[in-house]
């Protein structure tokens, strides 16, 4: 399987943040990989840099076989990018905000309009193709806005968190629609915080917090990082964030991570530690409603890796 | 260059379909200035509509000479004759408005010059007329000028024993209409208003074009620009490439539909248009310039609009401003306005095309200044 990314160490700094520090990774031709981590973690930027939207403080990237930069024409040709924030014209229809951007990536003619009408056809959009977009509603404008990225025929498309603020329904359809390009032997970078995305359409993952990868692979491969741990989320109300520190100091305890009403904890043996555990949470101003024992799974690996939650 | 005209086509697709770029480029210039000349027209008006009326009881040569020299003033426009028979009749005229004053001449009016008398026209006028009777006086008085010059010759030919070479009647008196606007760089009031909104309004319409970048940043679909194989030039060239067509479109509807419309004479075609395209790329630069500085769209159009209306003012489009050495007189031409209507003026009363390259060239040191500036500044923004 030829290599169409190769992002070497890539390095950028925004004044004295170090958005992202030496970030590497390849993807394959039809390999789908997801770029998992929180909000902030240097996903976006990421991207940015592999798109050309953005140039490095240092690091490479190639998209089959070309050198990306900010001023590069050939290579960007490769590339479709579905950014995360929607990239269409409100005031043009969908067949025109095709046509455009069809344009300016070099096509025109029939082939052009033989590649919009099997890209509504993708979409879903074929029979409001003539419609404002502005008048589409959310889930539309999203699928047009991955359709876009799709025109050109892309040797890697790129998608930048695709289902942030989509309905379930619509979310489902975008998902399907990513199985079937990779199916179809394109190559995909997905960037997301949800961790059932990552295991449902990734065959390798990388993960990435504060800027770096902090380890990548298939699912299995991180999975096994974790050990034999087990994750006990619990469920509830209060002050479940007081409990962190004195958690972490039990025995057994390698991460604990907390939210509004989740608390996780990722612990040698479930089983032996959850009273102590539930008692401490109720003794530290917490109301608990739910806990749940679980295997291993990609943000049981986060917490283990970076001892904080993916939703953190 | 095929991308930025790609992007600046889609941009006016956008534009005609907003139709706020139409009603800002082409509909409000075109009812202000027509307003404007309803209301302020007149106070510009440098032409004064003068009647008057003659009696002439003497009818000797001299006297008739008087009524010609009177009657080639009217075939000029200047002012309109009318003769009576007797005084009474002519203050009636005055009584029901139809002459601003009359010309008395008095029986014996002619004999006087032979005698060596003085020759006395009399002037009645109306009281609420001042200035018109004050110009008929004028007229009396360089007619009576020209006579006693006329006087004199003849009696210092005669007194060397020569003879006259002309008729001391048609020597009497001549004039010569000068007209002052040219000298004073004045535009008639039609065209003044004409061309003051098609130049206020036309910054207001090139914002169209550039705040368009600023719009795709806010749309996101900057990202989607900027990642495709194309030179990022193109984008800020694209916006470019619609402010100016938005604004040479909006100016030649307005320059057209006002001359059409309000009779406004704009002047030579040619110079017309280079003051145009440079009143154009003057505004695309400031505007470029407003852009580049602004974090929004909407930072970006209300800080626009109100550079707009304070070059505007100073610049002279809703009056003019006196072109003397008073500190107002100098700013305005830190302003395109000013020499655009400068230029205009120049344009006035069958100059040649010509007259207007110094306006175009000092509105063309505007355009490449503030350009040039907002064009490092927009590349330097999209970098990011």
């Amino acid at each position: 399987m030829a290599d169409i990314l190769t992002a070497t160490g890539l390095v950028k700094h925004f004044d004295d943040l170090l958005a992202v520090d030496g970030v590497s990774f390849t993807i394959g031709e039809g390999e789908t990989y997801g770029l998992l981590g929180p909000n902030g973690a240097g996903k976006t930027t990421s991207i940015s840099i592999i798109t050309g939207l953005l140039e490095s403080d240092g690091g490479s990237v190639e998209v089959a076989g070309e050198s990306i930069a900010t001023t590069s024409t050939k290579g960007k040709s490769h590339i479709g990018l579905v950014p995360q924030d929607l990239a269409i014209y409100p005031d043009l229809t969908a067949n025109e905000n095709l046509l455009f951007f069809g344009r300016l990536y070099g096509m025109g003619g029939d082939e052009l309009a033989g590649r919009i009408d099997e890209v509504l056809e993708v979409v879903g959009l074929t029979d409001r193709r003539d419609d404002l977009t502005k008048e589409y509603s959310g889930g539309m404008k999203r699928r047009l806005n991955i359709g876009v990225g799709l025109l050109h025929k892309p040797r890697l498309l790129i998608l930048d968190e695709p289902t942030v603020g989509v309905d379930p329904q619509s979310r489902n359809a975008i998902l399907e629609s990513v199985e079937q390009l990779s199916e179809a032997g394109m190559a995909v970078l997905y960037t997301t915080h949800y961790m059932e995305e990552a295991e449902r359409l990734c065959d390798r993952v990388g993960i990435i917090d504060e800027g770096k990868l902090q380890a990548e692979g298939t699912r299995r491969e991180l999975v096994s990082l974790v050990g034999e741990k087990d994750k006990v989320s619990i469920t509830g109300s209060g002050n479940l964030s007081a409990s962190i520190e004195p958690i972490r100091a039990f025995d057994g305890v390698s991460g604990v991570s907390s939210s509004e009403h989740h608390l996780d904890v990722l612990a040698d043996d479930a089983a032996s530690i959850l009273p102590t555990l539930l008692a401490q949470v109720t003794e530290t101003g917490g109301t608990i409603t739910g806990v749940e024992v679980v295997e291993p799974n990609l943000e049981a690996v986060f917490l283990h890796l970076t001892g904080k939650a993916l939703r953190d | 260059m095929k991308s930025a005209f790609r992007i600046a086509v889609k941009d006016l697709k956008l534009r005609i379909r907003d139709r706020s770029a139409l009603i800002i480029g082409i509909i409000a210039p075109l009812v202000l200035a027509f307003i404007f000349n309803l209301v302020f027209g007149g106070a510009f008006d440098t032409g004064l509509s003068l009647a008057y009326g003659m009696v002439d009881l003497d009818q000797s040569e001299l006297s008739i000479s008087f009524s010609d020299v009177l009657e080639e003033i009217a075939a000029d426009d200047v002012l309109a004759l009318e003769t009576f028979a007797n005084a009474s009749d002519a203050e009636s005229a005055i009584a029901g408005g139809e002459i601003d004053a009359y010309y008395l001449i008095e029986q014996g009016f002619g004999s006087s010059t032979v005698s060596g008398g003085t020759p006395v026209i009399e002037i009645v006028g109306d009281v609420d007329r001042p200035t018109s009777t004050e110009i008929a006086a004028s007229i009396a008085q360089q007619f009576s000028t020209g006579v006693e010059a006329t006087q004199l010759a003849l009696a210092t030919t005669a007194a060397l024993g020569g003879m006259p070479t002309s008729s001391p009647v048609a020597a009497a008196f001549s004039y010569q209409l000068t007209d002052v606007s040219a000298a004073t760089r004045q535009l008639d009031p039609t065209t003044y208003f004409a061309a003051g909104m098609a130049i206020f309004f036309l910054f207001f319409t090139v914002q169209y074009g550039v705040l368009g970048l600023l719009e795709e940043e806010r749309e996101g679909t900057m990202a989607r620009l900027l990642a495709a194989p194309i030179q990022r030039s193109s984008v800020v060239s694209g916006k470019a490439i619609l402010a100016c067509s938005l604004g040479l479109i909006s100016t030649t509807i307005l320059i057209i539909s006002t001359h059409l419309l309000m009779g406004a004479t704009w002047g030579p075609p040619l110079g017309v248009a280079l003051l145009t395209i440079a009143g154009v790329l003057s505004a695309v630069g400031i505007m470029g310039l407003v852009a580049s500085t602004a974090k929004t769209p909407e930072g970006a159009g209300n800080l626009g609009a109100i550079i707009a209306v304070v070059l505007g003012m100073l610049g002279g489009v809703f009056f003019p401003i006196g072109q003397g050495d008073d500190l107002l007189s100098k700013m305005t031409f830190l302003t395109p306005h000013a020499w655009f209507m400068r230029g205009l003026g120049d344009l006035a009363n069958d100059a040649p095309w010509t007259a207007a390259l110094p306006s175009v060239a000092a509105i063309l040191v505007f355009a490449l200044a503030t350009g040039g500036l907002a064009w490092i500044l927009l590349m330097r923004r999209i970098r990011r």
